[in-house]
C-alpha cells in the first residue's frame, strides 16, 4: 500500500476492443463497486480517472475511463493499479472493519506486551481470521476475529488488543 | 456413492474426546486437530478447532450452519492473499 489514506481497488489489464475501452480488474468485494469510488488515481497520484463500466467481460470488466480514448492509450496503462481515497469507502457499523484498516495495526496482548502486527485478514467460511506476524518469527499466528479473542480494536491509536486463547 | 445412514457420520475418536474435554473445562481454547476428514457434529457448535492444513492450524469457530460438513472444508491448503480493497471483516 502506498499510503494509508489510499486503497488499491483495481488494476488496468489492458485494452478491450479498439475503441478506447479498458479491461478492468476489480479487487472490490462487489466488482462493479469500483466505479462508486471514482475518481480513481494512479499509484503516484499524478493521473486521475472517472470510471464508467460498460459490461462484464472475460477476466474482468470493460470500462470507459476519462483521458483514455484510443486502444494505444489503454494498452500503455496495462498493469497500472487504481487507487481510491480511503474516505470514499462508506462508514461501517460497530464491529465491522475494512481489511485495509486492520492490516498493519500493532497487536498487543492483554498485559500490554507486543505480539506483532496484522499481516492479513482471511475468511475461509468459518469467520474472519487475523494473521499476525511477530518480528523475527517465521510462522504467523492465526487468531479468530471474535470479541473473545480480540476484545479491543483501536483504529485511532493503531493497535488491537488480543486475548490469546489456550491451545488444547 | 453416499455413505450409508446406518453407519452414522464419521468422526475420528480423538476429536470427540478432545471436544468433550474442552467443553467440560469451559475454557476458551483452540482445539488442535489433524483430522480434516471428520464430520462436524452438533456437539461441536460453539467450540473453536485449529484444523491442520499441512502447515499450520487454521482456527475454525464452529457454528450451526457448519454441521454435516467436514473440518477440512474450512481449512484450505493453499493461501491466496489478494488485495484488501473494500473487503470487510466482522467481529462476532
Amino acid at each position: 500500500m502506498a499510503a494509508n489514506d489510499k486503497v488499491c481497488v483495481g488494476a488496468i489489464a489492458g485494452a478491450f476492443g479498439v475503441q478506447g475501452e479498458v479491461r478492468l480488474k476489480s479487487f472490490c468485494a462487489d466488482p462493479a463497486a469500483i466505479a462508486d469510488y471514482a475518481p480513481l488515481t494512479s499509484e503516484d497520484g499524478k493521473r486521475s480517472f472517472t470510471v464508467k463500466i460498460t459490461r462484464a467481460v472475460a477476466g474482468g470488466l470493460a470500462a470507459r475511463m476519462t483521458g483514455i480514448t484510443t486502444k494505444e492509450q489503454a494498452d500503455a496503462l496495462k498493469g497500472a493499479t487504481l487507487w481510491a481515497e480511503r474516505t470514499k469507502l462508506p462508514s461501517l457499523p460497530d464491529d465491522e472493519f475494512y481489511h485495509a484498516d486492520l492490516i498493519g495495526l500493532t497487536v498487543l496482548d492483554t498485559g500490554g506486551a507486543p505480539v506483532g502486527t496484522v499481516h492479513a485478514v482471511h475468511n475461509h467460511g468459518a469467520g474472519d481470521i487475523l494473521e499476525i506476524l511477530a518480528p523475527g518469527q517465521r510462522n504467523a499466528l492465526l487468531l479468530p476475529f471474535t470479541l473473545a479473542a480480540v476484545p479491543t480494536v483501536d483504529l485511532t491509536a493503531g493497535r488491537i488488543i488480543v486475548d490469546l486463547p489456550e491451545e488444547a | 456413492m453416499a455413505r450409508s445412514i446406518w453407519k452414522g457420520p464419521f468422526v475420528d475418536a480423538y476429536v470427540l474426546k478432545k471436544a468433550e474435554k474442552s467443553r467440560d473445562s469451559g475454557k476458551s481454547e483452540v482445539i488442535k486437530i489433524w483430522s480434516r476428514r471428520s464430520t462436524i457434529l452438533p456437539q461441536f457448535v460453539g467450540l473453536t478447532f485449529g484444523v491442520y492444513n499441512g502447515q499450520k492450524h487454521i482456527p475454525v469457530a464452529v457454528t450451526e450452519e457448519m454441521i454435516g460438513q467436514k473440518f477440512g472444508e474450512y481449512s484450505p491448503t493453499r493461501t491466496y492473499y489478494g488485495h484488501a480493497a473494500d473487503k470487510k471483516a466482522k467481529r462476532k
